[in-house]
């Protein structure tokens, strides 16, 4: 017989106020597990997007590095094929791809309008980014990408042009001068934000080269790696073998250049952060309700036990076990309870709103993580522990003749 | 060898609050209770036995005076040790009972074993033995709201008895048991007092308990009216 064989007996007979609590318990674990894995899934997906989106490293000319160009290719990356074969010799590396950001001007012959534009090597681009599955009509760009270009939808709704129209290509070159190349249209993409999806261009290096007159020039090469792991480790080398092949090369990282990425994160942080900390002082004020109760109910059996050779430890001890087998017993019940509803939620088919500035909504997802269980049991009992403190410390400090002579 | 007294009280005082007034419970009481002694506390209402009970039991502490449990002064103890000699030398019987209702009449009794930390299969013989001895062999597994009064006083003196104490006291022990009842409850404790030489001091009204009683101590007023061995 110890302190948890009594507080397990007390439980079992105040059944109606522990199952209350139970249940409080229960569902405060849930709430942590489901919107944890919820949360924990919504940063992987984010995460992968923006993988998918900027690489895992960046290679840019040292000047670029925290720098906007004032001309096109003002910082670009001279002699891109020689550090994309350096760079590709690395075991770490999966793909490197060389990118051209510009600025232009495409026109239909009728209607002009500004584009953002992006210079691809098509193949390699599909194959590590997964472009393809943005087309929403016709293809996306191949082989060297020849005249074939791929708008955003919105850029091509402005525009009204339709898969298979021509529209002439103009921008400034790396000198300042005006030029213009004819392309055709070979796909609509939807890129998802629909700021972006509106002034979306892309067509190969070697069409958007001419157009800038700049061959062998890139503003960037896109590296994705094998395994995120050796990010640290691949940056290091990369950065020392493109130095050393006279490159003044400064390796980016993802979390530098997903700034989105960043700042979604920490608004869902914020907001869990906020709902977790309500749903903690829930728990924090019911369980001091019910410890409290349980305390003056017991406080002859408290004087009783007193008398009999309990030391003020043992009887703080005590309570603090019910807490704590409260919380077990909410943590079991709850994590059925979360996985129950996550597999509902999962079936459900639940299509939630695009985020801000996104233009498809996404289908909820609750994923299994055992860390936001953890987290969940962590909290709900120390939670607990925290709220059977003080009524227990009460019961221990209680004087014995005054409990013993309570009605 | 000389022994020390179990319990010497030496100018015992204890006053109570009652809003803005102090109420004295006792007065310099001076009492020395040896081993075996049966012992009637008796007075009116408010004379100060349950106080005095409570001092002597060590379950209070008193304004004045001074309470040396074989020699050793209670006032140096801290409430830890406080405990621990209330376990290993005390036993206490209620009059309410004071039964733990979750536990069965044998966990009741091996409740203050396992506090001192006695092996599980040792207490719950020794729990055995106490409660058929007092008549309760077919009830070890009873929750006490299944027992009447009688059996739930039964379970307490043998509660009383698990750390084979040096002094049990009672508060009241008979006040909320029928006559018939009292009577039995009585004779056991007289009896095991002979048998075992525990020592048990009464807080009571109960004239019974009173004829019992080897010696009776009269307080009025908070103070010792009477000591009479008889």
């Amino acid at each position: 017989m110890n302190g948890f064989h009594l507080a397990l007996r007390n439980l079992a007979r105040q059944r109606r106020r522990s199952a209350l609590m139970g249940t409080v318990v229960a569902f405060g674990f849930a709430a942590f597990a489901l919107a944890g894995g919820f949360i924990a899934q919504t940063f992987e997906a984010l995460k992968e997007g923006s993988i998918q989106r900027v690489g895992h490293l960046q290679v840019v000319d040292r000047r670029a590095a925290g720098k906007s160009e004032e001309s096109t290719l003002e910082f670009g990356l001279k002699d891109g094929d020689k550090a994309r074969s350096i760079a590709a010799r690395d075991p770490a590396v999966a793909a490197v791809l060389p990118r051209i950001d510009f600025v232009g001007l495409a026109s239909n012959g009728v209607k002009s309008s500004p584009f953002l534009g992006v210079g691809v090597d098509p193949d390699p681009e599909a194959r590590a980014t997964a472009a393809g599955e943005l087309v929403t009509a016709g293809r996306y760009l191949s082989g060297d990408g020849g005249d074939d270009i791929v708008l955003g939808t919105g850029l091509a709704a402005g525009l009204s042009v339709g898969l298979g129209d021509r529209l002439t290509l103009m921008a400034s070159t790396p000198d300042g001068s005006l030029n213009a190349v004819d392309a055709v249209v070979v796909g609509l993409v939807d890129v998802h934000i629909k700021e972006l999806n509106d002034r979306y261009l892309a067509g190969g290096v070697s069409l958007v080269s001419r157009l800038l007159q700049s061959s062998g020039v890139v503003s960037r090469l896109v590296i994705f790696l094998k395994s995120e792991a050796d990010e640290d480790a691949a940056a290091a080398r990369l950065s020392a073998a493109l130095n050393e092949a006279g490159f003044p090369a400064e390796i980016l990282r993802w979390r530098t250049l997903a700034t989105f990425y960043g700042q979604v994160r920490m608004l869902y942080i914020g907001i869990f952060g906020f709902v977790g900390t309500v749903l903690v002082v829930i728990v924090i004020l019911s369980a001091a309700i019910v410890m409290t109760m349980a305390v003056t109910e017991r406080t002859r059996e408290i004087g009783t036990l007193r008398a009999l050779g309990t030391r003020p430890s043992g009887i703080r001890n005590l309570f603090l076990a019910e807490g704590v087998l409260l919380a077990l017993a909410g943590c079991l019940v709850g994590a059925a309870f979360a996985l129950a509803v996550r597999a509902v939620l999962n079936a459900s088919g639940i299509v939630l709103p695009p985020a801000p500035g996104a233009t498809r909504g996404f289908a909820i997802v609750v994923k299994f993580y055992p860390l936001a269980y953890a987290v969940g049991f962590a909290s709900m009992l120390v939670t607990m522990t925290v709220a059977s403190f003080f009524p227990a410390r009460r019961a221990a400090r209680m004087p014995i003749v005054d409990a013993l002579a309570h009605v | 060898m000389f022994r020390q007294p179990l319990v010497v009280a030496t100018g015992l005082s204890k006053a109570y609050h009652l809003g803005a007034a102090i109420v004295p419970a006792i007065r310099r009481v001076t009492l020395t209770v040896d081993e075996s002694e049966f012992i009637a506390l008796q007075g009116p209402s408010g004379s100060g036995k349950t106080t005095l009970l409570n001092l002597l039991g060590l379950l209070d502490q008193p304004d004045e005076g001074e309470v040396l449990i074989r020699g050793e002064d209670s006032r140096a103890l801290s409430e830890d040790e406080r405990s621990d000699l209330r376990r290993d030398r005390f036993g206490f019987v209620f009059q309410s009972f004071n039964l733990i209702a979750v536990l069965s009449a044998e966990e009741n009794v091996a409740y203050p074993m396992a506090l001192a930390g006695v092996l599980p299969a040792e207490r719950r013989q020794r729990a055995r033995e106490l409660l058929e001895a007092v008549g309760l062999a077919d009830k070890f597994g009873v929750r006490p709201d299944l027992l009447s009064g009688g059996q739930r006083q039964r379970v307490a003196i043998a509660r009383a008895l698990a750390n084979r104490p040096a002094i049990v006291f009672a508060d009241e022990p008979t006040a909320n048991l029928d006559s018939h009842t009292a009577e039995e409850i009585l004779g056991l404790m007289r009896e095991i007092s002979d048998s075992s030489g525990v020592a048990f001091l009464f807080a009571t009204h109960d004239p019974r308990v009173v004829a019992r009683a080897r010696r009776v101590v009269t307080l009025r007023d908070g103070s010792v009216e009477a000591d009479v061995r008889t």
